[in-house]
């Protein structure tokens, strides 16, 4: 087939595809829905946060301040040491660490005290929550036990952590997810269009079964690649979710899950022979993915379930778009779950090619 | 078959039989589906510029005949020549240079007509010019609506349009004008005149016995996988030993087998209570019919009288109608 044949057949299927609103629509208002939901109603990141406390000073007067810090609304409260509780707040597990520096309760009679606060720094949301909270305390302290309302200043420190907000987390899996509800599709439109005949039909043309295949896919990809830049420029504009690392990456990652998802749609639309029964299966296989694979929320993967969640392509997919838009991944962090993709896609499409009937 | 002893008549007839005036050649063909036997080894020869027509009941095999020929369906034995091509190993170069047009419409409903006529151009080398399509099947205003809000008629002659992007050389229509009311098949008689002035090869399916008689150069006539006569359709219904067919019904049971014995029948065949008497002098045999009528004490209920068709054609030879 020449290269003007393809274009009209991609074009021909985006055209169709574009027109079936429903069909593309309903996949982004899930994903954009889940985002308002968890961005603004249900933000995990104005939950509570765990904030340490290192007393280095080790006086009456550190003490004191200590105490302060108990019984916080919204906070857990945790003693360490310094060293400790630095590499926990870079690991993102910890919203702030205050230092009560040695010499502490010498200089509060000066007059010349200071406290160290810690911050993670990437998460704009949670600072002001975190900066307001200790703040408070310090001033409350100032005011009823020392009596000076300038006794103890604050030095902010941030630290550039691993800290990923929620949003910045759910929004690559509204991609990875959206890609799948779309592309298992195919498996509706390869039954649809042999109850109508329209494969029978194309059968009596020379069109080659790769042909149309090939076409469909590129069909698939411009559409998903379109809603995949709806949800990004969504959480950037809204939720200020930054794609940190490479366009290509996204754009080649988006590729590789389309490929994947259209080969288990195809498998299922050459087994299935009706509308309902390709709509039960979809579902029967989508939902369970949907979590398995991480979506909505990061799994704690029991071990006995590791070889299923593992082998899910839409695990691979999600840990690879979150690999490129929250930690600007490079081919090293990349390879695996591509390779995963291209197994599928490989394996899928072989045997779909084996099954694929004209009628 | 005649078509054969034509040929065999004279050399130079029976060259061009098997030379550049064959364009389908149909050998033993045969399709198996399990124990049933869809198709039961046919031969039959189609003639450049001439229309072909297939006439059978459901399930007589017409449709999975022309599936095999068109390429959707692989032979379980038997040899297909078309346009001088192996039409099972060489199916797309075939493909490339014919016409289908399926029973079922087989359109996008999301597309407009003009995006149908455009893809479907796509898939040949070949192309035909779609603003004479758009013309010539007068859906030149409705080029930029959706399939989806054509009605039945227009989504008709826009599936045929499809089977002629390629300027094929050959059109197989698989009963094109099914559940069409009288009016819609005749004019779409009109459209087949003009593949016919075209010079186009047309092979078409049809139940219709009318339709065969009014377009057909050639019939041939299936049953049960088989081709049980082919001929041109004056040929066939000459080729009866009888002129007229009364058709009658009784209000009790009564055996064809004594209507035998009534004045000018040469052959009786029943079929759910209707007695078809095939006559030489329908007078006579009208008459002793009534006279019949008395001496059994069952009264005729109906009775129909007509010249003899292709219908009765596969009626002495199957002993059942075309059509239920």
């Amino acid at each position: 087939m020449n290269v003007g044949a393809f274009i009209q057949l991609v074009v021909t299927q985006a055209t169709m595809l574009r027109r079936n609103v429903g069909f593309w629509l309903s996949s982004i208002i899930m994903a954009v829905l889940s985002m308002a939901v968890f961005g603004w109603l249900f933000n995990p990141d104005t939950q509570a946060f765990e904030l340490a406390v290192v007393d280095e000073d080790r006086t009456e007067a550190s003490q004191a301040l200590v105490q302060a810090f108990d019984g916080l609304d919204n906070v857990e409260l945790i003693h360490g040491s310094q060293e400790d509780e630095l590499g926990a707040l870079e690991d993102g597990d910890r919203g702030a660490v205050v230092v009560v520096p040695p010499g502490f309760g010498d200089r509060l009679n000066e007059g010349t005290a200071s406290l160290l606060v810690y911050y993670d720094n990437s998460n704009p949301i949670r600072i002001g929550y975190v900066t307001s909270t200790v703040d408070a305390v310090v001033d409350n302290y100032n005011a009823s036990v020392v009596g000076e309302t300038v006794a103890v200043r604050v030095e902010r420190q941030a630290v550039d952590t691993e800290n990923v907000r929620f949003i910045d987390f759910l929004t690559p899996g509204m991609v990875g997810m959206t890609i799948m509800w779309v592309n298992l599709g195919v498996g509706f439109l390869l039954v649809t269009w042999r109850e109508q005949g329209i494969l029978r039909r194309l059968g009596v043309t020379p069109l080659s079964p790769g042909s149309l295949i090939a076409s469909q896919a590129m069909s698939f990809a411009l559409i998903s690649l379109t809603q995949t830049v709806i949800i990004l420029a969504m959480g950037r504009l809204v939720f200020d979710v930054e794609v940190a690392g490479s366009y290509l990456w996204l754009a080649l990652t988006v590729l590789l899950g389309v490929l994947a998802m259209l080969s288990v749609g195809y498998i299922i639309g050459s087994l299935l022979k009706t509308v309902t029964s390709v709509n039960a299966v979809v579902n029967l296989v989508a939902f369970p993915m949907i979590f398995l694979g991480g979506s909505y929320f990061p799994l704690d993967t029991p071990p006995a379930m590791a070889p299923l969640v593992n082998a899910i392509p839409l695990t691979h997919l999600n840990d690879a778009l979150r690999e490129v838009v929250n930690h600007s991944g490079s081919l090293g962090d990349l390879w695996l779950s591509w390779a995963v993709l291209g197994a599928w896609i490989v394996g899928g499409f072989a045997l779909s090619m084996r099954l694929f009937r004209w009628q | 078959m005649s078509s054969v002893n034509e040929a065999a008549a004279s050399p130079a007839g029976l060259q061009a039989s098997l030379g550049l005036d064959t364009v389908l050649s149909v050998e033993g063909l045969t399709k198996r589906y399990d124990s049933l036997v869809a198709v039961d080894a046919i031969s039959l020869d189609v003639r450049r510029g001439e229309t072909f027509g297939m006439l059978g009941p459901n399930g007589a095999g017409k449709t999975t005949t022309l599936e095999m020929i068109e390429g959707l369906r692989t032979p379980d034995a038997g040899r297909i020549t078309l346009l001088g091509l192996d039409a099972v190993r060489q199916r797309r170069a075939v493909q490339e240079r014919i016409g289908v047009q399926l029973q079922s419409q087989a359109l996008w409903p999301d597309l407009t007509v003009e995006e149908t006529l455009q893809t479907f151009r796509a898939l040949f080398r070949r192309k035909g010019s779609l603003e004479e399509l758009l013309e010539r099947f007068s859906l030149m205003d409705k080029r930029r609506s959706l399939v989806r809000d054509l009605s039945g008629g227009q989504k008709q002659r826009l599936s045929v349009a499809t089977a002629l992007v390629n300027d094929p050389e050959v059109v197989f229509l698989d009963e094109p004008t099914t559940g069409l009311d009288p009016q819609a098949r005749h004019s779409f008689w009109d459209y087949i005149r003009d593949m016919q002035r075209e010079e186009k090869t047309v092979i078409v399916t049809t139940h219709y016995m009318e339709e065969a008689e009014a377009l057909c150069g050639r019939v041939a006539i299936m049953d049960q996988g088989r081709i049980i006569a082919l001929d041109t359709p004056r040929q066939l219904v000459r080729g009866l030993a009888f002129d007229n067919t009364v058709e009658c019904s009784f209000e009790g049971p009564v055996d064809g087998e004594r209507l035998l014995a009534l004045p000018a029948v040469r052959d009786v065949r029943s079929e759910n209570g209707a007695h078809f008497l095939f006559t030489n002098d329908v007078a006579a045999t009208v008459a002793g019919l009534l006279g019949f009528t008395d001496d059994s004490g069952q009264r005729v209920q109906s009775l129909q009288v007509r010249t003899a068709t292709l219908e009765d054609v596969f009626i002495s030879l199957t002993g059942r109608r075309l059509r239920d």
